[in-house]
């Protein structure tokens, strides 16, 4: 009896099983190990798991009771493994990209090139919901709109990956990296000894680091607060942890106030001015001068400050434009017309409901295809056109038409599964899964290893979003074997770009403490 | 650090050490009743009733308590009101929620340890009700209580910085003890006065053995003083003993310690009115002598004691939590 007996592949590229019964080399010792394990046994660990979120308070409240009702986002324990060369090649797929995106977005905010060569049309970016007109050319500390980046890569039935959207206003979810580490750690202590698994938590740290690069004061100890909407956001737990991490201060809208351009917080010691402003909150909320009126999140006056250049923003304001997912679709244009290089991450190939002839195409295949609304997120606003009803495409097609610049439709990719934990078959079964990796730029890019891998846990289901009955598991990028590190040892990647210099982030090795070379082979530029 | 925060720490410590302190007193009365000794009741009283009420007395809560419960299960209804009832912003359960909603406030300023302490203290609170405590033991749950929060105390201890926000917190937790060791202590007398029990009678030191219980001193108490228990030894014990740590004088100057802390200043001239009337409290508590107090009257002047904690706390929010 083993919890991988009638394991099903289908018809899906699976992440742990190249065929039935047999494990891809990278996955061997997992497999092993958790082949081993009594249903019983993995229904222990995965209680204790569980107790140990309640107990630290990493729940949602749901309402509605007098108290509140708390609930953990649901972790599955089997861990996601990526080789070093897979996750090689991400990384800098993803740095390509997140180079170009920072480009494109100065550019927009200056001179328009981009627009003016025809390369994207115009009225795409004068209509698009999260333009910022009113920054058309303010100046951002460093030239560098987006500090923090999520983008959601998939991988399609023949193990390819694919870029699904980038999230690049206030992407969540990192906490949940760390956590599902520490967790997986504590539950399953001898597996990191088998696997060479690359640490991930020095993400706190260079995040601080980033944002006190962007610091606009150039001294010693610039003052960097989180700005939170407040204990009530879903997100509110990562908020608090990674301004602990940090060690800064956690603030909401009423903590801060603008005088004369300045940003000040208000401490048992009197004012103490801020210099940089890791906001959690949307443009929309950001400053009820300059945005939403009826908003009491923000602070007023905060966007002045910020164009008087006296305080930082991470990330910019007018960075939703490239989360837009009709700009999505001229990302490995914006890559070439910026880098001159081929996108190494290439995109889901995409249909704009506001070109006619993809329109067309778009109305004659909804039980095809997946609509999606450009601007929304969550899994909100969505068709998935195989599993949809007449009555559904036909709702969807009246939204398109009167409402062309709003829709995009994909193919609907077969994405990849990999074995999750069900608890009520007492057994693995294979579950869709998608891939956040979190992208961070400051002086240089860099991207931890992995990132937060979303898992659809309803059977059928290829939808991740915690709003959706997702869950997560832990990621695990290898580290390089030894002999391959040694004779790579003294390969310096980097390359330089629009300004930005790529190094790797540092890697700090698990407990095993083998395998020196790879830490130190990216220092050498 | 930001005045909400400042704000939050103080009440933290405020609410952990008042769920501890509802735990002890309503522990103790209910083993008293246990014991039988009602000496509180004077002709035609109800005995249960007139023991309960005491306590609803130390709390200020007779009207609000009266208007809640309409049966007659007084023993019932008083655990109730004390241990779990939302509607009583002093109840254990609403103390350790608020504090716990405090420190979500503050959750990146205190340690992750801190944090899971008073969440799991949270939890195990809210799956306790009244009818599983009697049907189980009140007892065990009031020493569930009383440890999760010295396992509060002890982790912040040990894990806390002893810089601005552990110096608010320890504001709040000693200020909240010495007001409630004045309310015990001025409750309790007031009882015994009334009651029939003779001086030094077996019911006499039964009572006071009961005062002395109830903030946990009674062992420390015989240790000082072997030779019976007056009014005159339990309040030189209770208010003026400088070493005890739920004495007034010890928790008066724990606060003021925390306090000068917080503003730096070292010297005897206070830099604020919280410091000012903090340091004259505890020059009373540190200089009066027993028989002075009992000159006075030890009602009043524990009724004084009380209002001046409560001033002190004023003192403190205007100065450094309001903004």
């Amino acid at each position: 009896m083993s919890l991988f007996d009638n394991y099903a592949l289908d018809k899906f590229y699976d992440e742990m099983f190249s065929s039935p019964g047999e494990p891809r080399p990278h996955y061997r010792s997992l497999h092993a190990a958790l082949s081993h394990l009594s249903p019983q046994e993995f229904k222990k660990r995965a209680l204790m798991a569980e107790a140990s979120m309640v107990n630290q308070g990493i729940t949602f409240t749901v309402y509605g009771d007098d108290l509140g009702l708390e609930k953990t986002m649901p972790v599955d324990l089997v861990p996601r493994i990526m080789t070093h060369d897979e996750w090689e090649r991400i990384e800098r797929g993803l740095i390509q990209r997140i180079q170009a995106l920072n480009l494109f977005l100065h550019d927009i905010y200056h001179d328009q090139n981009i627009l003016n060569d025809g390369v994207v049309p115009r009225d795409l970016i004068v209509n698009a919901k999260h333009f910022r007109r009113e920054f058309l050319g303010a100046k951002v500390p460093r030239d560098i709109y987006v500090q923090i980046c999520g983008t959601d890569l998939v991988r399609n039935d023949s193990g390819d990956y694919y870029v699904l959207e980038d999230n690049l206003r206030s992407p969540s979810g990192v906490s949940y990296v760390l956590q599902n580490r520490m967790l997986m750690a504590r539950t399953f202590p001898q597996l990191f000894r088998e696997n060479r698994v690359m640490a991930v938590d020095h993400y706190c740290s260079q995040l601080l680091t980033n944002l006190r690069y962007i610091s606009p004061r150039q001294i010693d100890d610039p003052v960097v607060v989180l700005l939170t909407p407040g204990e009530f956001n879903s997100a509110y737990f990562e908020h608090a942890f990674l301004a602990q991490q940090m060690g800064i201060d956690l603030v909401q809208g009423s903590d801060l106030y603008v005088e004369q351009n300045i940003v000040w917080m208000r401490t048992t010691r009197g004012p103490q001015r801020v210099d940089v402003v890791y906001r959690r909150i949307d443009d929309d909320f950001l400053d009820p001068l300059t945005f939403r009126k009826d908003s009491s999140l923000g602070v007023p006056g905060l966007v002045n400050a910020y164009r008087a250049g006296n305080v930082a923003l991470a990330n910019a304001v007018g960075t939703g434009i490239a989360d837009d997912k009709v700009i999505y679709a001229y990302v490995p244009a914006m890559i070439k017309y910026y880098l001159d290089q081929d996108a190494l991450l290439p995109n889901v190939p995409t249909y704009l409901s506001c070109e006619d002839a993809q329109r067309d195409h778009i109305l004659q295949n909804l039980d095809k295809l997946v609509v999606k609304s450009a601007n929304e997120a969550g899994g909100y606003g969505m068709l998935m056109g195989p599993q949809s009803t007449k009555e559904e495409q036909n709702e969807f097609a009246e939204k398109i038409k009167s409402d062309p610049r709003n829709f995009i439709a994909q193919p609907l990719v077969e994405i990849s599964r990999a074995p999750s934990f069900v608890g009520d078959t007492d057994k693995f079964e294979g579950r869709h899964i998608d891939l956040r990796p979190y992208i961070l730029v400051g002086e240089s890019i860099s991207i931890i290893p992995g990132g937060l891998t979303r898992v659809a846990l309803t059977r059928g289901s290829y939808v991740v979003n915690s709003s959706q009955g997702g869950g997560s598991k832990d990621t695990w990028v290898l580290a390089k074997p030894i002999a391959q590190s040694q004779s790579m040892g003294n390969m310096s990647q980097s390359q330089t770009l629009g300004g930005m210099t790529r190094s790797q982030p540092s890697m700090r090795q698990p407990q095993n403490g083998a395998n020196v070379m790879t830490q130190t082979q990216t220092a050498q530029e | 650090m930001l005045s909400r925060e400042a704000d939050s720490m103080f009440w933290i410590g405020r609410y952990v050490e008042r769920a501890d302190a509802t735990a002890r007193i309503v522990d103790v009365q209910y083993h008293s009743e246990l014991e039988g000794a009602f000496p509180y009741a004077q002709e035609g009283d109800d005995p249960q009733r007139a023991l309960w009420s005491s306590i609803l007395a130390i709390t200020g809560d007779d009207e609000k308590f009266a208007a809640q419960y309409e049966d007659n299960h007084i023993e019932r209804n008083v655990l109730d009101y004390f241990a779990f009832r939302l509607t009583n912003p002093n109840s254990i359960t609403s103390c350790v929620s608020r504090a716990r909603e405090n420190a979500r406030r503050v959750r990146e300023m205190i340690s992750s340890e801190m944090y899971e302490a008073l969440n799991i203290f949270y939890l195990e609170v809210t799956r306790w009700n009244v009818d599983k405590i009697l049907d189980a033991s009140p007892h065990g749950f009031f020493s569930q209580v009383k440890n999760s929060s010295h396992l509060f105390q002890g982790i912040t201890d040990r894990t806390m910085p002893n810089d601005e926000p552990r110096a608010f917190l320890e504001c709040g937790l000693y200020l909240e003890r010495a007001e409630k060791t004045a309310r015990i202590l001025d409750v309790k007398y007031h009882l015994l006065q009334r009651g029939q029990a003779e001086l030094n009678s077996p019911l006499d030191q039964h009572q006071w053995t009961a005062v002395l219980k109830s903030v946990g001193a009674f062992e420390a108490f015989r240790k000082a003083h072997r030779l019976g228990i007056s009014p005159a030894q339990v309040v030189s014990f209770l208010v003026l003993n400088p070493n005890f740590p739920s004495s007034m004088c010890y928790a008066i100057d724990r606060a003021e310690r925390a306090l000068r802390s917080i503003s730096g200043s070292k010297g005897r001239i206070p830099t604020n009115r919280a410091e000012r009337l903090i340091g004259r409290l505890h020059s009373d508590l540190a200089f009066l002598t027993t028989e002075e107090i009992l000159d006075v009257g030890l009602h009043d002047f524990l009724e004084e004691v009380q209002s001046r904690c409560n001033e002190i706390g004023i003192a403190i929010s205007e100065a450094y939590l309001r903004y």
